[in-house]
């Protein structure tokens, strides 16, 4: 299987897979308890998206014709998008109320996607990072939802390897974390170029494609790849690194950046830093609370920070946790061992779902 | 140095939830015969032929000749053939000062170390003649890349006569450093303050390995993220779906003919330090089926790299020796998932779908 090339699989399997119901689905109430959505995988290795009511039950899934990544939603049209993990080239436009039938984006020729999507405020335009894999640049391509996503244009990210990006709460700029590493769909996941790679963290306005600011790390923490992000109350934007230097060391992986001020790391005590085995696998916050939760499915740990002070206030351990979303004041967590894990502790394990990397809240 | 499973073994690796449990191994012994019996050994051996090479390539610039050169290339196959099977070990001393690009940087996709050791040869930059200066210079120019294009690519027949005298003097410089390179590997590795003891000495106090499953899942890790840089990047950056779409100059070592031979040490390095590691013996009765598994399959893709040896362009030119490196990359497929599904879950440690690196 391995020796098929990935993309040319896509377009074999690309136009049979279907949306499906899932036994809970067919029982579960009504859409309007949709709350989360998120990518799994099942225990036989079949791939999916779902959407999960607050009380840990699959009201709405599809199958994916290879493994997914995050998932973006449009509160106007309530449609959502699931990107394909990288370096995938597909991405599946769904609605959970099953009004729209399920449509499928194909990557261009010479791109892949990254993963990660927004949509603009009206819901007219999607973006997505993607790889000019020839070129070695990161890259936004613009989809008119209005128009079945016909991609309709791209500007640069003025960095390699974007990854999570998300509209500022103007409406209009558009925060993205290149996380540096240079790949090749020739050679796989294989990182091409750790010891010169160059991560950053640049606000696009995306009515232009213009660069408005690019936020660099110090040249000693070149090797700290930025690679999600989530916004508080005050418009910060809180992102969380991997490091992608010896496993000896221990940079600080969670920081705060905001148009008009440097970069600034935070600093954690020892235990939680360790704790986070130099890999923040998902960034989620909660303005209401005054939080941002980091969680390391590496180091099966999660942390949640005061965004005022920037003090950790709480961490946890907990199994291959990854996906996370702000959920009363806490949030409420996913992990790659199937579990949901409730902000008051309580644990649903759904016996054929394991959960891919990230949770997102739609309503 | 990432603590990852491929996304192909993790899809099986769901289905069985009741494993064996590392606690019924004895890892501080696993991971003490791994590194004594594989790891220890395997970068002496690189040190020594880097000793030889830089021997080898002092005296061919010394006395050039078609014998010399000949004797210097004999030399870097052999660092290759060490190399290669040691090169599997992606964690500890070699993650440190970028040893692992600075040894071998690779793929240059973009040409960029190529264009760096033309330029150096071009311009007879001596900064790149001397093994100290050269070792901070560009990760591309160092290591055994550039040294196969300065023994093998375009101009390298001068090498055998006094037109040659800096290009020799560039790959000296590689050699030394090379050397200098594998020296310090063999030397932190070495000894009870070692990084060994690092590895072997894993509990609460131990930053980097807090307990006997992430010792153990360091172990594991070689053979699955081996296992799949051997065939998403190293097999499958030059062999295609199709013979048309086979790229024989995008192969790893295609100017000196020793495509096949990494291909084969590596999978050598993986079956030593199965070896070594005890796992297999250590494995409950019902179980050991998993190293017979294991042992039959890195013979099979031993044999197969061995019968595509050769020239990569004209191996893949044959119909024969490219269906060996076809095989070659099924039999890999068929080893990530003995490793990273039966028997990481017989050694329960199972991680798990979200702890795919970099996303």
């Amino acid at each position: 299987m391995r020796l098929i090339d990935r993309r040319v699989f896509l377009k074999a399997a690309g136009a049979g897979f279907v949306a499906s119901l899932s036994p809970q689905a067919v029982h579960a109430v009504e859409a309007a308890e949709a709350v989360f959505a998120t990518a799994y995988q099942t225990r036989d290795g079949a791939y999916g998206v779902a959407v999960l009511s607050e009380d840990r039950k699959i009201v709405f899934s599809a199958d994916l014709p290879d493994r997914g990544h995050d998932v973006t939603f449009d509160p106007v049209s309530q449609r959502a998008v699931v990107f394909a993990r990288r370096p995938g080239t597909f991405a599946v436009v769904f609605d959970h109320t099953k009004r729209k039938q399920l449509l499928t984006i194909a990557s261009v020729e010479g791109r892949h996607f990254f993963g990660h999507g927004v949509f603009s405020p009206d819901g007219r335009l999607l973006y997505a990072t993607e790889n000019d894999y020839e070129n070695a640049a990161g890259m936004i391509g613009v989809y008119d939802a209005t128009d079945s996503f016909r991609r309709v244009g791209e500007f640069p990210t003025h960095g390699m390897d974007p990854h999570e990006l998300l509209l500022m709460p103007d409406g209009r700029t558009l925060a993205i974390a290149n996380g540096g590493i240079e790949t090749h769909p020739d050679f796989g996941r294989a990182k091409l170029n750790l010891s010169t790679m160059k991560p950053s963290l640049v606000f696009v306005d995306r009515t232009s494609g213009g660069l408005i600011e690019e936020h660099l790390l110090p040249p000693a923490l070149h090797q700290l790849s930025i690679r999600h992000m989530d916004i508080d109350a005050a418009g910060a934007v809180w992102f969380g690194c991997q490091y992608e230097g010896p496993a000896g060391d221990r940079p600080l992986l969670v920081g705060k950046a905001k148009p008009g001020s440097d970069l600034a790391l935070v600093d954690m005590p020892e235990d939680v830093l360790g704790g986070l085995r130099n890999y923040v696998g998902s960034v989620a916050a909660n303005p209401a609370a005054g939080t941002v939760a980091v969680s390391s499915p590496q180091g099966n740990s999660m942390a949640v920070i005061d965004t005022a002070t920037g003090a950790v206030r709480s961490s946890l351990s907990l199994k291959e946790v990854c996906g996370l979303a702000p959920d009363q004041s806490a949030f409420m967590a996913t992990t790659g061992a199937g579990e949901i894990v409730d902000p008051e502790g309580g644990a649903t394990e759904m016996q054929d779902y394991v959960w891919d990397n990230h949770l997102l809240r739609i309503m | 140095m990432l603590r990852t499973f491929s996304a192909m073994a993790t899809g099986l690796l769901l289905l069985s939830a009741v494993p064996a449990g590392a606690a019924s191994l004895d890892s501080k012994a696993i991971v003490s015969r791994s590194v004594a019996d594989f790891v220890r050994p395997g970068y002496v051996r690189f040190h020594d032929a880097t000793t030889a090479l830089d021997k080898a390539a002092a005296s061919l610039c010394k006395a050039p000749s078609e014998a010399s050169l000949e004797a210097a290339r004999t030399a870097f196959s052999s660092a290759i053939d060490s190399w290669s099977q040691i090169e599997i070990i992606r964690f500890g001393p070699v993650t440190e000062k970028n040893r692992l690009e600075r040894i071998l940087f690779w793929p240059d996709r973009k040409s960029i170390g190529l264009k760096q050791v033309q330029a150096a040869l071009a311009e007879r930059d001596r900064t790149a003649s001397d093994a100290k200066e050269l070792a901070g210079k560009s990760v591309a120019m160092q290591g055994l890349g550039a040294l196969e294009f300065v023994l093998y690519g375009t101009g390298a027949e001068e090498l055998s006569g006094q037109a040659g005298a800096f290009r020799c003097a560039y790959g000296a410089a590689i050699s030394k450093n090379l050397d200098d390179m594998a020296g310090e590997l063999a030397a932190e590795w070495a000894g009870p303050t070692g990084f060994s003891a690092k590895w072997q000495g894993f509990g609460d106090q131990n930053p980097l390995y807090r307990n006997a499953d992430e010792a153990l899942t360091e172990l594991l890790e070689v053979f699955v993220n081996g296992l799949e840089l051997i065939r998403d990047q190293r097999l499958g950056g030059f062999l295609g779906d199709t013979e048309n779409a086979d790229k024989p100059k995008q192969a790893l070592f295609w100017r000196s003919g020793k495509t096949a031979d990494a291909l084969k040490g590596n999978m050598e390095g993986l079956k030593a330090l199965f070896d070594a590691s005890g796992i297999g013996p250590a494995l409950p009765e019902p179980s050991r089926w998993i190293a017979q598994s294991a042992n039959f399959e890195l013979g099979n893709a031993i044999n197969a790299a061995e019968a595509a040896k050769g020239p990569v362009d004209a191996a893949l030119a044959n119909p024969e020796k490219r269906g060996k490196f076809a095989y070659f990359g099924v039999v890999t497929s068929s080893l990530s998932e003995i490793f990273g599904t039966r028997l990481a879950t017989e050694l329960g440690l199972t991680a798990g779908f979200s702890s795919l690196d970099g996303d």
